[in-house]
């Protein structure tokens, strides 16, 4: 991300309108390698194919913000690595974690890392140093820290299913999980921030939070997120893909205020449900219309999207969730094209 | 019936040792185990999955509710057998290879089991081959398969190909679903249904065996 875009990004979020609106979408290796013409595990270990496959899509797509830029990331598994998570790889599929917790007890055996030594974390943290001066070369720089949620990280961690049932049954020991992991989410964005000083941005990303009530968000959810945003950064990135009705209306109070969400949920939805707080960036379909539709589909979606939300204030589009597999760069030019003739 | 209520509410708020003992309750009071089911888990379930549907019940609800017919279950099975009443169905689920990912999968099947289908789960990131063997052994009515990935979902078109290449494809109705699933995508690669949802896959799998008895009653 250029400062041009993320002047533009920031006084969206600070309430201006500006014309025309922009688009931004969240990319990340579900899209970009396969986009680009390289394996997933090739985009992950090698900076030239990283550097490349970045650049080809912010030289392809120049009017459009990617967020959070650049972004070191190893698919689901940097956070749980440093809790000695076993990672598992494969040339051309997401990279995955597998469980280090296997029952309610063993909470209590778990040691809070150091996103300094522990997993994969120094690494991430490197890669993107090493690169940071060609990135800032070609005008751009790293805004963001980034990673994944509290719940998520739990829920990697002793398994979706086993998390969600024990935050009902064991609801104690869930608290001290999601303490461990919280304090070790502040000392890796607070570790990403000292090692980048043009951060001033935090993405975290959380589907989790779509799964439980709102009572259960106050519980579970809204304390641990407003720790891990309690900082003084500009930008406040939020994305949830799954639905997450219950838990809009307190987003803000956690401090987010920029948000990514699914197609369960209209602009309008959203817009009301959070009182006009948050950005929203959003939220065309991105499967059956962005990945999978053509470009008239893509023209289709964004004028009846727009049509249907007259408040153009806050509001960034791009597709409901990150950037789908497969998206090709004809409905990207059409998202794109569209908003710039419809808004201009 | 007033055991049967009893069990309803223990469901509904996901307490297994209530449910557990209502449902000793309904027992002793002569309720067959089958009524047990018919009359009291099925309509919990069933109730549970519409407060799912309306938004008033999350995931947690539901798997707790759903842990709270495992308990029921344990200990009816045993006299299920006793009697030779059969289940509505049996449905061997998993997740398809190379996704490890369990919570759709888990909720579809203890959904199942809350309407009295017998489950075989096989578990995350599952080939093939390992359907093929599972359904040469097990048996089933119905497979489920489920993927929440966009780069999982060819290994259920695959899944299905070696089920065709094994001989047993016209034996199994064939179910998939997962965040990334669409009816589009189900259709395409020849699937006999698609849920959205654990409660609709529930339906569906209804309505499948319905079909594939229809299908055996004509020869």
């Amino acid at each position: 991300m250029n400062d041009r875009q993320w002047d533009q990004l920031v006084a969206v979020i600070r309430g201006e309108t500006i014309r025309p609106l922009p688009t931004g979408f969240i990319i990340d290796s579900p899209w970009l390698p396969k986009w680009a013409g390289h394996t997933i595990l090739d985009y992950f270990t090698d900076d030239r194919v990283f550097l490349e496959d970045n650049f080809k899509a912010i030289d392809t797509f120049p009017d459009t913000i990617f967020l959070p830029g650049f972004w070191s990331e190893y698919g689901m598994c940097t956070e749980p690595s440093a809790f000695g998570s076993i990672s598992v790889w494969e040339e051309n599929e997401f990279p995955f974690s597998k469980k280090v917790i296997h029952s309610v007890a063993e909470v209590d055996d778990l040691l809070t890392p150091n996103p300094r030594k522990n997993g994969l974390l120094p690494f991430v943290v490197k890669r993107l140093a090493h690169l940071q001066p060609e990135i800032e070369r070609r005008g751009h720089k790293i805004h963001f820290a980034v990673a994944r949620g509290p719940l998520n990280i739990a829920s990697f961690l002793m398994g979706t299913t086993e998390f969600l049932t024990a935050i009902k049954t064991d609801p104690e020991a869930m608290h001290r999980l999601l303490g461990i992991v919280t304090d070790y989410l502040v000392d890796w964005i607070a570790f990403q921030r000292e090692a980048f000083p043009t951060i001033d941005g935090i993405l975290l990303l959380d589907d989790i939070v779509g799964f439980i009530s709102r009572r259960d968000f106050e519980t579970f959810g809204l304390p641990y997120l407003r720790r891990a945003y309690d900082t003084d950064v500009t930008v406040k990135f939020f994305h949830n893909d799954a639905p997450c009705k219950a838990s809009a209306p307190l987003l803000a109070d956690a401090g987010i205020n920029l948000l990514n969400f699914g197609i369960q949920h209209t602009l309008t939805e959203m817009r009301t449900w959070t009182e006009g707080k948050i950005t929203l960036l959003g939220n065309i379909p991105p499967r059956d219309v962005l990945a999978d539709g053509t470009a008239a589909d893509v023209e289709r979606a964004v004028t009846e999207m727009l049509e249907a939300f007259e408040d153009r204030s806050r509001l960034i589009v791009s597709c409901g969730g990150g950037m789908p597999p497969g998206a090709p760069t004809e409905n990207i030019r059409a998202l794109i094209a569209t908003v710039a003739r419809l808004t201009s | 019936m007033d055991q049967l209520s009893s069990l309803r509410e223990a469901i509904l708020i996901g307490d297994g040792g209530a449910a557990a003992r209502a449902a000793g309750e309904a027992l002793a009071a002569g309720v067959s185990p089958v009524d047990v089911i018919a009359e009291g888990i099925s309509p919990a379930m069933g109730e549970v999955g519409q407060l799912f549907e309306e938004g008033e019940y999350f995931v947690p609800e539901l798997l707790i509710a759903a842990r709270a017919t495992k308990e029921v279950f344990a200990i009816l099975r045993p006299l299920l057998a006793e009697t030779g009443a059969r289940p509505a169905g049996r449905v061997l689920l998993a997740t398809v290879e190379g996704d490890l990912h369990d919570i759709g999968k888990n909720l579809v099947g203890m959904m199942l089991e809350g309407a009295g289908f017998e489950v075989v789960d096989l578990g995350v990131d599952i080939p093939a081959s390992r359907f093929v063997s599972a359904v040469e052994a097990e048996r089933p009515q119905i497979v489920g398969l489920s993927a929440l990935l966009t780069t999982t979902m060819p290994a259920m078109k695959t899944t299905l190909e070696a089920l065709d290449a094994a001989g047993l494809r016209s034996q199994v109705k064939v179910m998939v679903g997962g965040a990334p699933v669409t009816q589009r995508y189900a259709d395409s690669i020849g699937a006999d249904g698609y849920g959205d949802t654990a409660t609709a896959a529930v339906e569906l799998a209804r309505s499948l065996i319905g079909r594939q008895d229809a299908e055996a009653s004509q020869g």
